[in-house]
């Protein structure tokens, strides 16, 4: 290796190192802790701590809380990404045919995503109260009890979330949309397709990689989705808006058992790997 | 240059752990008392505070309120009082906390600073809960029991009693409510939010039905079939009516509300709510009577589960002597005479019932003493409030009607025996 | 045709603000006077009042909460930033052995969920004694905020032709006065964009926040909106006051510097 190469990698290393001890301290180590946890029987309060081995897992496996809880994740997620994708990519649309006004437009469209979660929880919770919240009102005097109605609760939790997060799949898709050279679009108009079938044919299959990353990443989000369902409803009622993620963080915190809560965390962490790992083969199938 | 941002960075870190550090006081002692509002007519906290100032010169106190919400304060406590430098002094517990923060180290002994008469004169059921291991930890500071509150007017109107079984009060409702014809008037109201309150009014109904949670020999659920069926009365008691369905989100300032407005025969809840159906603008002033809780078919008796607040001292405090001398203070004679006296509280002194004074105050005192010395208190172990955590969405699930109360019973029999076997 | 377009405009403009009405009736609710906020209808109050504002300003914890989010964001974004441009720059420019594989873990970093490691960061905060302190949040944000800005800032660096860099050299200059006077200037919308959204992202963190914090001596402005405290009743306006406070900062930074934050996670997004 010659003294130039050598330096390189000295000063390569220099550069690297702040950034890596940091992480090695706030992110790596937690992250491998949180397996040994989820072996122990762990309750600081009261100096519990003696190897469970995988008695946590055994005891999630059967336990008909946690399958809730997986079932209401996977619901929560499929229905709210699916909702978030095809109205994001409605509103890039209409966007990207705005002719005037736009700079307005796009401020109001991402004035939801740039609320921190708790205040869209509020946000909801006060649109939502039974007597003088205004989603009652606008559908005619009813009195539904959105958050306390076991079948209600989780659509109203969904709704949220769409809300809030569907201008990032918008603005995916407009910042794309942007990119496409009205040529393309001016060339079909000559060959005679309607507007459905240039959208068919032209818009979506250009949109395609961005609607992939969008469901990327909407996805993982969803999976780990945890501020709205906990401040808005704190999973209930009755556990019906409980996700993974409300089940960990209430075993870990109001339970005070950390190992169960970790053993809970890392069922996360695992299905989150899953997705991602389904979508990079999914991508690697494609480029083939 | 990396190197300064990198510097500058730090640096200003560095400055604000500075500045988010507690200012350390020096010179008078300062301490810190946190409780939960006191309802009533008048809050004689500030008062006393103030009196107790100026029999300490050099001690200054703090109060510091909490939230509403026991579960909340709960986690409030949990949360904070571990770290070691929580900025407590004296905290107001409620009795189920105290075997828990004591096993928990987050309490002070009180065995040297608190003589072993001083526990005496408190109800037995809360000077028991306060000591742990022959050590105590705590001040009883008021006592509570759940009680049925009836309306006495509509009772005497059609020449009834208060009910003894659950089977006579649902009879009761029917009759009085087809007899007024109030489409608003509902039958009995309880708390069925999905809290701590709402495993109070089941643990209740178990025992009415000679049901319990825990054996002493730590068997869950001994008597599953009778747990099922209050569970299930308490399901059929919304779904037919005799309970509004916002019992489910209701807990015991929302029932209490609806019942002074004058909107249900039947209540169940704490003695507080007495003096404030007393006050004068209560449209059920002078109507409201109460009694023992009715029992169910297998039980003996109603029972009403005792509760309340005691008085501790953070392990940690910088000030443990002012701090004892505070607690002693609150939970001495006095003090509870003051609170009793302008505060909707019931006191844990059991001498206070029968003094001429209060009790011309609070005609109520007598029939509340003989409840409060019925009551049966919740399973004492420092487990006990996550045990209710566990045992709360399954109840709640049974109330609104997604789960039987055979599956719920069994849930929760698995996670209770998978923290049992934790901490074992 | 213009007609038509004008019209199809207002109308996707009129949507708009029907999207963004949850928002706005939080805006209205906050200057609500008390007695028209419990019934429906009215929808319009009979009159506008700040008591709500006042009443948070004065008599909450808000104020300090603010200054804590501040405090919090900004120390984390400057963080993450120096940070990560020292790394994103090795990365990029350095022929490191396994940069791939690095950049792919970081990557993955941004995919681990806060609940897993909510509860290792606990136990470690509890061991060096920083409950409750500004250090401790700044700590758990970075554990997010750092991946995702090396990610960006390696990704914007590489875009910057070397050229510029290798003749910096050919003229005698170091690595670091090339970074420091060509590469940062040039990259310097890539660093705005990652710092705005590791601020925004910070701002709006709860978990962490929620969890590691215990009083108003740290507690940020999402969790001292959640742990509002009311007596008896909610009180609807003061938190309707309190959460248009605690939106102006991220609202601000989203509307007035969007197309910065557009560029920013495009790159990045786009960039495999």
């Amino acid at each position: 290796m010659t003294g130039a190469r050598r330096a390189d990698r000295r000063a390569a290393l220099l550069f690297l190192a702040p950034a890596l001890a940091m992480l090695a301290v706030v992110s790596v180590y937690p992250a491998v802790w949180v397996f040994w946890l989820s072996l122990q029987y762990r309750i600081p309060i009261f100096d519990v701590a003696r190897f469970a081995g995988l008695d946590h897992y055994l005891f999630l496996a059967t336990d008909p809380r946690f399958l809730n809880a997986a079932r209401v994740t996977l619901t929560f997620t499929a229905i709210s990404v699916a909702l978030e994708l095809a109205l994001g990519l409605m509103a890039a649309l209409l966007l990207r045919g705005q002719t005037a006004g736009r700079q307005v437009a796009l401020s109001l469209l991402l004035v939801p995503w740039a609320l921190p979660s708790v205040v869209t929880a509020k946000l909801f919770e006060w649109l939502y109260h039974p007597s003088a919240g205004l989603v009652n009102f606008l559908l005619g005097g009813q009195s539904h009890n959105w958050l306390g109605d076991p079948r209600l609760a989780l659509p109203a939790v969904i709704l949220a979330d769409v809300w809030r997060t569907l201008p990032f799949v918008a603005l995916l898709c407009y910042a794309r949309l942007l990119g496409i050279s009205p040529e393309i679009y001016e060339a079909a108009q000559v060959d005679g397709a309607g507007p459905l079938g240039t959208f068919r044919r032209i818009t979506l299959p250009l949109l395609r990689p961005v609607l992939l990353i969008a469901l990327l990443f909407r996805t993982l989000d969803a999976l780990r989705a945890f501020d709205l369902m906990f401040v808005l409803t704190g999973g209930g009622p009755a556990n019906t808006t409980e996700t993974l993620t409300v089940y960990a963080y209430r075993s870990l915190f109001q339970t005070l058992q950390l190992g169960l809560g970790s053993a809970i965390g890392i069922t996360v962490f695992v299905l989150v790997m899953l997705v991602a790992w389904g979508y990079l083969a999914a991508l690697r199938r494609e480029a083939r | 240059m990396p190197s300064t941002w990198i510097a500058l960075a730090l640096g200003c870190l560095l400055v604000a752990t500075g500045c988010s550090d507690r200012a350390d006081g020096r010179g008078p002692i300062t301490l810190v008392f946190k409780h939960a509002k006191i309802l009533g007519p008048s809050d004689p906290v500030p008062g006393l505070l103030r009196e107790f100032e100026a029999s300490h010169p050099g001690v200054k106190v703090v109060a510091e309120a909490l939230t509403w919400s026991s579960d909340e304060q709960h986690q409030f406590y949990a949360v904070n009082l571990e770290g070691g430098n929580a900025g407590i002094d004296v905290l107001m517990l409620d009795v189920i906390w105290v075997p828990e923060f004591a096993r928990a180290g987050w309490l002070l002994d009180l065995t040297p600073f608190v003589s072993p008469a001083e526990l005496a004169p408190h109800f037995p059921a809360a000077a028991e809960v306060a000591v742990l291991d022959g050590r105590v930890w705590a001040l009883p500071w008021f006592m509570n029991v759940g009680l049925l509150y009836y309306r006495k007017d509509l009772l005497d109107k059609h020449g009834l009693a208060p009910a003894s079984t659950y089977a006579e009060l649902l009879r009761q409702v029917a009759l009085i409510r087809s007899a007024e014809g109030d489409p608003h008037l509902d039958g009995f109201l309880w708390q069925g939010k999905q809290y701590e309150g709402m495993v109070v009014n089941a643990l209740e109904g178990f025992w009415a039905n000679g049901a319990r949670v825990l054996a002493n020999d730590g068997a869950i659920f001994p008597e599953p079939e009778r747990a099922e069926e209050v569970l299930a009365f308490m399901r059929e008691v919304i779904a037919s009516g005799v309970s509004p369905a916002w019992v489910t989100a209701a807990d015991e300032e929302l029932t209490r509300r609806a019942f002074q407005d004058g909107r249900a025969i039947f209540l169940r809840n704490w003695p507080y709510a007495m003096d404030l159906f007393g006050q004068p603008d209560s449209p059920v002033r002078g109507k409201v009577g109460i009694a023992s809780l009715p029992r169910h078919a297998h039980g003996t008796r109603g029972a009403g589960s005792t509760g309340g607040a005691h008085l501790g001292v953070y392990r940690h405090t910088r000030h443990p002597e002012a701090a004892a001398a505070l607690v002693r203070f609150l939970a001495g004679e006095a003090a509870q005479r003051a609170m009793a006296a302008g505060a909707a509280l019931t006191p844990s002194r059991m001498d206070l019932y029968r003094d001429p004074d209060l009790v011309r105050d609070h005609p109520s005192f007598p029939a509340i003493y003989a409840l409060a010395l019925a009551g049966r208190p919740r399973p004492v172990t420092p487990y006990y409030l996550m045990i209710s955590t566990m045992l709360q969405p399954e109840f709640s699930a049974v109330l609104v009607g997604i789960k039987t109360p055979r599956a719920a019973l069994l849930e929760a029999r698995q996670h209770i025996e998978h923290l049992l076997r934790t901490v074992r | 045709m213009r007609r038509k377009r004008h019209g199809v405009d207002a109308l996707v403009l009129l949507l708009l603000c029907a999207f963004a009405v949850p928002f706005f009736w939080q805006i209205l609710t906050s200057f609500k006077p008390d007695a028209d906020l419990l019934r429906l209808p009215p929808v319009l109050p009979s009159r506008l009042t700040g008591v709500h504002y006042m009443a948070v300003w004065q008599r909450s914890v808000i104020p300090r909460a603010l200054v804590n989010s501040l405090g919090v964001a900004g120390i984390t974004t400057l963080l993450a930033v120096a940070l990560g441009l020292s790394a994103g720059y090795a990365l990029a420019r350095f022929r490191v052995p396994g940069a791939g594989a690095l950049l792919l873990a970081v990557v993955a970093g941004t995919a681990f969920p806060q609940i897993a490691i909510v509860s290792p960061l606990y136990l470690l905060i509890r061991f060096l004694g920083l409950r409750d302190t500004w250090t401790a949040l700044i700590l758990a944000d970075t554990s997010f905020a750092l991946p995702l800005v090396i990610w960006l800032l390696t990704g914007f660096i590489r875009e910057i032709p070397i050229e510029l860099e290798e003749a910096a050299a050919l003229d005698g200059a170091g690595r670091l006065r090339t970074l420091r006077w060509i590469t940062v200037p040039l990259v310097a919308p890539g660093l705005l964009s990652a710092g705005l959204l590791t601020f925004l992202a910070s701002w709006n963190e709860f978990l962490f926040a929620y969890t590691f914090t215990a009083s108003e001596s740290s507690r940020t402005v999402p969790v001292a909106l959640a742990l509002f405290p009311g007596v008896f009743e909610v009180p609807w306006g003061d938190i309707a006051a309190a959460s248009i406070l605690a939106s102006v900062p991220p609202v601000l930074i989203v509307a007035g510097l969007g197309r910065f934050m557009v560029r920013g996670l495009l790159a990045g997004a786009l960039r495999e």
